[in-house]
């Protein structure tokens, strides 16, 4: 089968053989895939300098079986490089894919959801918050697509609709319980309704400068899709996690 | 065709090196039996030393025989200045290629949290012992300019930046000297562009 010009991004790529790479892509139309691209490592190869994760590329492959050859590469629209700490949030989006989704599983949806994360990323704000909410986003929509989503829409023993100011607590398999105080909540986790709600419309960013109340929910939102997360990752933990754990041990107080 | 067993063995051993297929090692094989058997006893016994005596340097990572490697034990490089790269041979390619007096420090890798590579395996905890001695002013990171190069130096830059008083500097990137911009690839250009530097 041949495929061109497919719009792809490279997740992950290894050495293969003395000259070759190994490359896992996400494709819009064709879902996740591995590739051989034979001859990239080679200095005076076309492809050198093209492979990177993190740029929107157009792939074209041949070949029958698991791992197909690629035939050409072209870089799309170019966005500003990543630099610094968003590299290694980026990472952390492509460890999720890769361990999330099925090979030959299309999302379309879900990868422009990722290329959308990934220009936010790379836009002008640096401030934390807003990376923050980009992610919870993705995970969220991530997680949807998977057929795992979160219920954001009702509270699940009435039925009734979403409160901003109500407290609920969530337990991951269930969904969302009205409570009437902290104390309540038991084998779930507590949340504001303003969170769910947050969510759901998709709409995290702040508008002004960081309040007590956005950081609250952002906090909320990372703590509900991380225990539901959890469920799906397995008992490995996220490496680009513990990189962040480990680099605390090394930074100087 | 079937060679005995022995000649099999050695083709098939001398597969591992890099660029080695079975007919090359096939062709090294024969040579070293019918034309060169001194050299191939040399080779031999040199390669059993050079596996079993040469470590790491306890300073820079590198490759050594000796607890100190030679760039370490010299006294006349400059111990203030630090560039960290990612294998012994880019050592070789910086010092033929930059006038640079300092000295080194080798990962042996790059961080990949794809692969589970973190910073323990690249010795960075040996790295923040090196910056806490207090001779280093500044850290010149040299990692490739791939995803996971770039990753590695911006980790290693907030580790450098916990530390008051050194200074953490990185390579530039950009056109390479002699090209042609029409056949330099935008991912390259790009960055080139956006690292412009005053004339």
């Amino acid at each position: 089968m041949r495929q061109s010009l497919q719009a792809s991004y490279v997740l992950h790529s290894r050495p293969y053989r003395n000259t070759s790479k190994l490359l896992d892509i996400f494709s819009r139309e064709q879902g996740r895939r591995v590739l051989v691209a034979r001859g990239a490592r080679q200095g005076n190869s076309r492809l050198q300098g093209q492979l990177l994760p993190f740029i929107p590329l157009l792939l074209s492959w041949q070949g029958q079986g698991e791992v197909q050859t690629l035939t050409a590469a072209e870089t799309g629209t170019l966005l500003t490089p990543l630099k610094g700490r968003k590299v290694l949030t980026a990472f952390y989006l492509n460890e999720l894919l890769l361990r999330l989704l099925a090979r030959d599983d299309p999302h379309p949806a879900l990868y422009d959801a990722y290329a959308q994360t990934l220009q936010r990323l790379s836009g002008s704000s640096d401030r934390a918050s807003d990376e923050e909410a980009g992610l919870r986003l993705f995970e969220c929509f991530l997680l949807q697509e998977l057929g795992y989503g979160l219920v954001l829409d009702h509270e699940v023993s009435s039925g009734g609709v979403l409160q901003a100011q109500q407290l609920y607590c969530y337990q991951p398999e269930r969904g969302p319980w009205v409570i009437e105080s902290k104390q309540d909540c038991e084998n779930g986790l507590l949340v504001h309704g303003s969170t769910l709600l947050a969510l759901q419309q998709g709409d995290l960013y702040a508008a002004d400068a960081h309040t007590e109340h956005h950081n609250l929910m952002l906090r909320e939102a990372k703590m509900l899709i991380r225990i539901n997360l959890a469920r799906h990752l397995g008992a490995k933990p996220l490496q680009s996690r513990e990189l962040y754990i480990q680099q605390k041990q090394l930074l100087k107080s | 065709m079937s060679f005995s067993p022995l000649i099999s063995q050695l083709i098939e051993v001398l597969c591992c090196l890099p660029g080695v297929g079975p007919k090359s090692a096939q062709r090294m094989a024969f040579h070293l039996l019918q034309r060169d058997r001194e050299g191939a006893k040399r080779m031999a016994t040199t390669l059993l030393e050079a596996v079993e005596r040469i470590g790491h340097c306890s300073q820079c990572r590198s490759l050594s025989e000796q607890s100190l490697c030679k760039l370490c034990a010299s006294s006349r490089r400059d111990r203030s200045l630090l560039c960290v790269v990612e294998s012994p041979i880019d050592v070789q390619a910086v010092l033929q290629a930059a006038d640079y007096k300092g000295m080194f420090f080798v990962l042996m890798g790059h961080l990949s949290p794809l692969d589970g590579i973190g910073p323990i395996d690249i010795g960075l905890d040996k790295l923040a012992a090196r910056l806490d001695e207090g001779e280093i002013r500044e850290v010149i990171l040299a990692t490739n300019p791939t995803a996971e190069g770039e990753a590695t130096a911006h980790y290693i830059a907030e580790i450098i930046e916990s530390r008051a008083g050194i200074r953490a500097t990185r390579i530039a990137h950009g056109v390479p000297v002699g090209g042609e911009l029409e056949f330099v690839n935008s991912s390259t250009l790009s960055r080139a562009f956006n690292a412009r530097t005053e004339v």
